[in-house]
This record gives structure tokens, sequence and C-alpha cells, in this order.
């Protein structure tokens, strides 16, 4: 009987399995969103006034100045990767630096929810308030979920867990984090500007 | 099968149930050629000692040609089907004729309500009268219905006419019939629309023309009578 | 043994209960499902009753009020599509057969396996859960429709359809985490030399209805979490009153519902690919035909969703163009399935009862095709639409996927999941009952519907026009077919239970088939193979010319 060879080793996948089991929940997360805007625009194009005058307004500038923070976080994290395929330190700032600039923008987004409700915008008020709650609220969901799998991956890449042959879970945790950061600007200009 | 059809009282009911047999012939024919192939071919080549299979992968346009022949058949005939097919859902659904007649009707937990313009032929004036789950329309003449929903989804179903419409809240859907025998129909909600789904029916009541303006002479002054003593209560 | 990613477990509970094993999980979803199925049976078994004799009291029942019809029929359809169909051909099938038949030792990510049954088991818990709450369980059809399922008010239960949603999201990321896993299985862990096009179309069918799936959900979990919050959090989505529009749903759900439909078709037909070429010992005609034209299917699935709504109160515009390319779809699935009858040309054919279930399904199946062109054709839809037309056509169209393919899969399967045969004589007689039931069950429907029978009514005898002799003898028919086709499925239970026990020994390969799974012991151990298989060669190598034996596996050499 010949020598056992274990079968998972046996061929190279072309993409790493964890990369692409996250490329195919993103593409699921993209028609999710995809369905939520859809959805949205059609409530809109179906309303009489778009937004109702009684509602209050969005803070356009104050979110805008916090889609900054976020699209920063998407290069601090761009940043980790490439500490950790160059070897070199860095690793755990960059990796932490992307997850105080997206609890900052968690915070702010949490505080312009309280500033809104109590200017009388509710998930009950209006289609207006259902939507951008809906939406929005969606997106910080997710964006909390993506702060706890990357304070997960701070704590492993602090255990020096990832090096420059082995990092698969690091940039898994990049495309997530990466995807979360990219449908920001999609929802800030079709809830906020348009 | 044309007998199952409850008997055609609209003008478009005979093109749709014309179209059902052409489509009915057309996929049958294709349906019993499988069938017969399925059949024929598991009893011919059932195992015997003298005979083994063929070794026929099909790898080449040339044997898949035994299947690909045959489903560009069946794609000349899809288009066939939508080329038919495309006429008389314009006719019933997309074109809208003058109207005779015109009616409101409004599904709702669990009944139809009809809303007739009354002499003056317009609708929100003093002269509307409504009825509940009966509906009169004369014969031969165009009737315009204004459908819509007050609570859920509710769908207008009038088998004899072949005339099915959802009601929507929220929504005003036009749609038209011609009613072309006389009668009473049945009228069942389609859409599933809570507890008293399967209660829901109203009767429409195809009546010659006389007998029709003498109805509406009746129910206008019963309306009109109805209004002057509601005036008087108030005053 | 190697080859999972995972130690042999010792202890019993992580053996057979919080199991990695890929094999172990395909029986746990077999077995939940098959619960399910009972369960789904009985309620189609008390509607039946209740429409063949209306109000007079069911046997095991008691009398059956509207509120309690509306939710046997929306509990029967949401629980065969998404807690029988699913389960049973994407989740037992799959998992059990991905692994064996690529040569891998597991699936990619065991550990989100198991997450994803115990997320499914939980699933089972709230829906079964609902039929007990306040106000009972959902009753606006498995379609979920608002507004009727959007506010408390206007559905009966504060309650039903909360849960209900609960209960699919679940359901849903269950299968998400299947599906990912599934393809992720497929495409990085294939034996070495197995290309692409080596892999048998079980795996294929498997991985296209994982990607449908993946692709279709997403607007539908953002349909449901707007539903939800109409419900909770006082939104109108869907409430015309503050600007709503209910139809949005329709699109929302039909987005996912249509493509659904192919989700269970495929694996279906991915189980006739293997079984056809066993039996008639000969390859499958035209093997990559079939994997293209399934990708041209699953492709053209996400494109027809409004043959739905025809009615509905869409533009009416839209319903030509969506019924064109509903039509279209019956010309890839029409290559598929001349696909199969081709592979019996000239074959040497044994009816085994695997065979017979599969030259079943094929021929049910075919009836519940050609149906779809009515349905799918505006101006006759106008008149079946939400009649037993309907009914009738897609229960011809998913019973063979999910009824026919899934017990010729069992049948064939059976041996590498409990390592013993079933017994072919009741096995037949399995067979011979359960296709003349459907029929005698399924078959008077399409009258009914055409008599103007619309569907999801308690009574038919509140309608003058359904108040007849034939209506009455139509109900009575297939009320019988469907206590014969509940009745048929026990000599299928005894056999599955006393073979477990009695069953031969079906060692290795008792089919003498060619693909990996039968590479292996029956039933194969942790890891799966003891010695990692090679490919050499296609999957369907039976009858080779200048060989002595009739079938070639893909892991022999020469």
């Amino acid at each position: 009987m010949s020598e056992p060879q274990p079968a998972l080793a046996s061929s190279q996948p072309l993409v790493p399995s964890g990369i692409l089991a996250m490329v195919l929940f993103i593409a699921t997360e993209i028609l999710f969103f995809a369905g939520l805007i859809s959805a949205f625009l059609v409530l809109r194009a179906e309303a009489l006034v778009w937004p109702p005058l009684s509602q209050p307004r969005l803070p356009v500038a104050l979110t805008g100045v916090n889609t900054f923070v976020l699209l920063a976080s998407g290069w601090t994290v761009h940043r980790a990767l490439v500490s950790v395929r160059g070897g070199g330190g860095g690793l755990v700032q960059w990796l932490g630096a992307t997850a105080l600039l997206g609890a900052l923008f968690l915070g702010v987004q949490g505080f312009e929810w309280v500033r809104l409700v109590g200017f009388g915008l509710t998930t009950s008020s209006s289609l207006y308030g259902a939507t951008f709650y809906t939406l929005v609220g969606a997106h910080g969901l997710h964006v909390l979920a993506a702060l706890v799998a990357l304070l997960v991956t701070w704590r492993r890449a602090a255990a020096g867990r990832y090096t420059p042959a082995e990092h698969v879970g690091l940039d898994v945790c990049r495309i997530y984090w990466l995807f979360v950061v990219a449908v920001w600007p999609i929802l800030y200009v079709l809830v906020y500007l348009v | 099968m044309l007998n199952w059809f409850p008997e055609a009282a609209s003008s478009y009911a005979g093109d749709i149930d014309r179209l059902f047999v052409f489509i009915t012939v057309v996929v049958g024919v294709f349906f019993l050629l499988a069938e017969a192939a399925l059949v024929f071919f598991s009893l011919r080549y059932r195992r015997t000692e003298k005979r083994k299979a063929a070794y026929i992968p099909a790898r080449t346009l040339r044997s898949m040609a035994w299947v690909l022949v045959p489903c560009a058949v069946i794609l000349g005939f899809d288009l066939v089907i939508d080329a038919v097919a495309a006429p008389v859902w314009n006719e019933v659904k997309q074109t809208l004729p003058a109207a005779d007649e015109r009616v409101r009707i409004q599904g709702e937990q669990w009944a139809w309500r009809f809303t007739y313009p009354g002499p003056d032929g317009l609708f929100d004036t003093e002269d509307d009268f409504q009825l509940v789950n009966e509906m009169h329309v004369p014969l031969d003449a165009v009737v315009v219905f204004e459908l819509t929903s007050k609570d859920v989804l509710h769908s207008l179903w009038v088998p004899a006419l072949r005339l099915k419409q959802d009601a929507v809240p929220g929504r005003m859907i036009r749609g038209w019939f011609k009613a072309t025998r006389e009668g009473r129909y049945e009228v069942p909600c389609a859409e599933i629309c809570g507890l008293g789904h399967t209660l829901m029916k109203a009767i429409l009541v195809v009546e010659p023309p006389e007998t029709y303006r003498e109805w509406l002479r009746s129910k206008t002054q019963t309306a009109a009578r109805a209004e002057v003593g509601h005036r008087e209560e108030q005053g | 043994m190697t080859g999972a990613a995972h130690e042999e477990p010792t202890s019993f509970l992580r053996k057979y209960v919080f199991s990695l094993d890929h094999k172990v999980i395909a029986k746990q979803y077999l077995f939940t499902a098959i619960s399910m199925a009972l369960v789904g049976g009985l309620l189609a078994y008390v509607m039946r009753m209740q429409l063949a004799s209306p109000g007079q009291e069911v046997p095991g029942y008691g009398m059956v009020s509207p509120a309690g019809y509306n939710t046997l029929m929306t509990m029967h359809g949401t629980i065969m599509i998404f807690w029988v169909a699913m389960p049973l051909l994407l989740a037992a099938l799959g998992n059990f057969l991905i692994p064996l038949m690529i040569g891998a030792g597991d699936m990619a990510f065991p550990r989100l396996n198991r997450l994803s049954y115990w997320t499914f088991l939980l699933s089972t818990v709230v829906l079964i859960s609902s039929f007990f709450v306040p106000g009972g369980a959902a009753a606006g059809g498995w379609t979920t429709y608002p507004p009727l399922s959007g506010s408390a008010a206007l559905s009966g239960g504060a309650w039903g359809v909360t849960l209900w949603i609960l209960a699919v999201a679940l359901e849903f990321a269950a299968f998400l985490m299947g599906g990912i896993n599934f393809i992720t299985t497929a495409v990085n862990m294939r034996a070495p030399g197995m290309k692409l096009f080596d892999m048998p179309l079980m795996v294929w069918m498997q991985v296209a209805a994982s990607v449908i799936f993946l692709f279709s959900v997403g607007p539908l979990i953002a349909g449901a979490v707007m539903l939800l919050l109409d419900r909770t959090a006082g939104t109108g989505f869907y409430n015309p009153a503050t600007g709503g529009d209910p139809i949005l749903f329709q699109h929302l759900f039909w987005f996912f519902g249509h493509p659904e439909v192919y989700v269970i078709l495929l694996p279906g037909f991915g189980v006739i690919a293997e079984i056809l070429p066993v039996f008639s010992r000969k390859p499958i005609f035209g093997y990559r035909m079939i994997v293209y034209s399934t990708i041209i299917t699953g492709i053209l699935s996400f494109m027809v969703w409004a043959h739905h709504q025809f009615v509905a109160g869409i533009d009416p515009r839209l319903a030509t163009p969506f019924s064109i390319t509903t039509i279209l779809i019956s010309v890839p699935i029409a290559v598929t399935t001349f696909a199969f009858i081709a592979t019996l040309w000239r074959g040497s054919i044994e009816f085994k009862t695997p065979m017979l279930f599969a030259l079943g399904m094929l021929g049910v199946f075919l009836l519940g095709g050609v149906t779809g062109i009515h349905n799918g054709t505006p101006a006759v839809d106008i008149y079946v639409h939400d009649t037993y037309f309907v009914v009738a056509h897609f229960h011809y169209a998913l019973i063979p996927p999910v009824f026919f393919s899934f017990l010729a899969a069992i049948y064939f399967w059976y041996p590498k999941m409990f390592g013993r045969m079933m017994n072919e004589v009741m096995g037949k007689l399995h067979f011979w009952l359960t296709i003349t039931f459907v029929n005698v069950t399924f078959l008077p429907m399409f009258p009914l519907g055409l008599m103007g029978h619309q569907r999801r009514i308690s009574n038919p005898n509140f309608f003058e026009a359904l108040r007849t002799p034939e209506v009455e003898r139509l109900h009575d028919i297939a009320t019988i077919g469907a206590i014969g086709l509940l009745l048929s499925q026990i000599p299928f239970l005894i056999n599955f239970v006393w073979s477990l026990f009695r069953g031969r020994e079906a060692g290795p390969n008792p089919w003498r088939a060619t693909t990996l799974e039968w590479a292996t012991t029956s039933p194969p151990g942790h890891g799966n193979f003891e010695v990692a298989p090679r490919v050499y060669r296609g999957p369907y190598e039976y009858s080779v010319p200048g060989r002595d034996e009739d079938w070639l596996p893909q892991n022999v050499s020469g």
C-alpha cells in the first residue's frame, strides 16, 4: 500500500478558499444592497415630494467629512496588508488605525441619528425616514460586523499570527472592510446628495 | 378540453381560448414525442445478454445535433407562440376602447364595491351610487373599470369573461371588457386576501340594454331619495 | 486516513451530533428534511380532505376553518419549498456528494458547514413554533405578499408572519453558508487531475444551483427586512397610505422566487445525470452541452421573474418581453431533458429502482415543463393565473426534482451512505405506487383550473360554478391520490429502516459506477478516501470500446 497522501495539499488552488468564500459572500451582499437601493429608488420615484417638506434635512456636510473618515480607513487597511507583505512592522498599528477610523465613523453616524430622531425623523415618521434608517442602518450594521472582524484580526496580528507568506485571514478581513467602505459613497450620494 | 372552460361571455374570451388550444396543440406534440421517445428507448434498449451498450459520448456538434436540432425547432415554435400571443395580450390589457359604461370597482376585506357615476356620467358627483357584491352591465357594451383596493391585494376574477386583474391598494388600474352573453356570473377574488378570502364573491349581471337602463333608473331614484333624506337630516 | 481538515472525533456527541464530517451533516439535513416532508404531507392531507368534503371533520385534525385553511396552504408551500426541497436536494445531497465526487476529504469549511446545519435546525424550530403562537402561523400564502402580511391587523396574527420571516431568514443564512462552502469546495478541493470538465454533472448542478441561490437571495433578504420593519418598526415600505408600494415586494420576492425554481430543479437534474449512465451503461449524451445549457438556464432564470406578475398591476408593456424570456428558457431545459433521453438510445438499460425513479422523473417533468408555456404566455395567464391549473403545473414541475430525483438519489446512494443495499422489490412497489398516485393527485387539477377554480379557497361549494358533480369528482380523485401518495411512502420508510439493519452488504461499488464516490468504502470513513484518488478522465466512461469491463472509473489509470 502506497503512502497516504493528504488530499488537501495535492493541488494548489488559484485563489485561497477563504478569499474565494469572501468574494462569494460579497457578491451576495452586493445584491442585497442592490435590492435595498432599487427599492429606495422606486419608492422615491413614486413620491410626489422628496424629501417631504415637514421632515428635517440630512446633515450633508458632517456626513461628507465622515465619508472621508471611512475612505481613509480603506487606505489604512490597505497599508496593513502592505506592511505584512513587506515583513516590516506597522501591521498592528495600521489595523488599529483602521479600527479607530471605523469606530469614529460609527460614532458620528450614531450622533447624527440621535439628532435626527430629536428633530422628528423616525422610521415611522415618513417613507423618507424609513428608507434613510434602513439603508444607512443596514450599512452601519455591516460596518459594526466588519469592525468586530477587524478587532479579531487585530488581536491575531498582535499575537504574531500573520507572516509575509501566510496571511489569508488578514486578507479576507481586508476585503470585507474594503467592501464596507466602497458601499458607503454610493449610499452617501444617493441618500444625502441626489 | 374546451368544454371544461366556462362558456365564453366576453368579446375577447374566444381569443384567449383559441390561444390556449393553439399552445396545447403545439406543446402537446412535443410532449407526446418526448414521452414516446422516453418509453420507446427504455423498452427497446432494455438489457439483454446479447447486446452491449454503444459508446456515444456526443462530444462533437455533429452528434449533439440529435438534441440541438429538435431544440432549435422548439425555439422556432416558442417564437411563434410569442408572436401569436402578443396581439391577444395587447387587445385585452394594453388597449382601452372607448367606454360605453364606466364603473369603479374596489376590493376590500371581503367584498367587492361597485361605484356607478349615475345619470351625469361623472364620478365624485352627488348622483353617484354604490353597490356591494352586485354589478350590472349592459350586453355588448364596452365597460371600462377603474380597479383599486381599500386594504390588501385582491384579484378581480370573472371566469366567464376570461378577465382577471389584481386590485392594488394605492393604485388605480384601468381595464375593460365587453360582455357578449346575458347571464349572472360569479366574481370571486383570486388573490389570497385573508380570513374571508373564500367568501369574497360578487355577482355580475349581464342584461339587455333596456333592462339595464331600467335598473339604472331605479337605482338612481333610490340614490336621489337617499341623498334628499340625508340632506334633510343634516338641515 | 487523511484528507479531512479536522481530526477524527471520538465522543458520541462530536461524532454524530456536533459533527464536522460532511457525511454526518448531510444525514442530519436528510433526516430533518424528511421529518419536515411528513409535516408538509400531513398538511396537504388535511387540505385535500377539506376540499373533497368541505365542512366535514377531517379525521385526525378536526374542522378546517377558513383561517385554518389559509395557514395549512401557506405552511404546506413554505415547508415543501424551503424545508424539504432545498435541504434535501442541496444540503443533504450536495453535502454528501460534492466532497466524495471530487475526491476531497471534506468540505472546504467544515465548521461553517456545521454552523449551517445548526442554523437550519434553529430555523426549523422557529417555523414549527409559529404553529403554537397566538393567532397561529403565517396565513398569507408562501409568497407572503404585503399589505396582507405587512400588519397584524390585516392578516389576523401578530406573531405568525414575523416568525415566518425570522425562520426564512435563518434558513437562508444556513443555505448561504452552504452555498459558499459548496462552490469553494468544488473550485478548490478537487482531486489531482480532475479538471472542471471532469466533474460529475451533479457537482456542476450543485455549483450552478448555489451560484443562482447566492445571486438571487440578496434582494429577497432586502425585501424581507423591509417587510419585517413594516411589521415591527412602523415603516411603510409596502403600505400605500404612507407612499409605499406593495408591488415592490413582489418584484423582490420573484427576483429570488423564480431562480429558486432552478435552485431546486438543477440538483434534481444532477441526480438524473448520474443515474442514467450507470443503468444504461452508456456515457451521458453531450456532457459539455448539458453544462452549457445549465449555465444558460441559470442566466435566463434572472430575467423571467415578472411572469408571476402579469396581472398583478405591473405596466402591461412589460408582459411580452418577460414572456419571451420565460418561453426561451424552455430551450436550454429542453436541451438537458433531450440529452437525458438520448442517453438511453442504444444503451443497455436495467430497471433498478433508482433508474425507475430517474425515468419517472423525466416522464412527469415533461408535463410540468410544457404547461409552463401556457402560464408563461401572458394572454393565457390572464385566465389560468391563480387557478388550479397553476397548482397542477408547479407540482408537475417540482415533484419530479423534489420527490422523484430525491428518491432516485436515496435508492442510488443509500449503499454509499449506509453500506447496505435497499430492497429492490419494495423499491419497485414504492415507485409504481408513487408515480401512479402522483398523477392521480395532480392530473385532475388541470381541468379543475380550466373550469375556473381559483386556488387557495377552502370551500369550492361557496361558488355556484364550482358546485358541480365534475368539480366534486375531480376533488375526490385528487384527494384519493393524495392519501394514496402518502400511504405509498410507507414501503419506502420500512425499506429505509429495515435495510439499515438487514440490507445486503453493498461493498464499495455495487452499481459498477465510475465516479469517485464509488472508489472508497461504503460508508466512507472519516476523511473519505484511504488513499487520495487521482483522476484520469471524465465521469461517464461506460462501455468504452476495446475493454472487457463496461465501466472505466475516473481514478483508474490506463
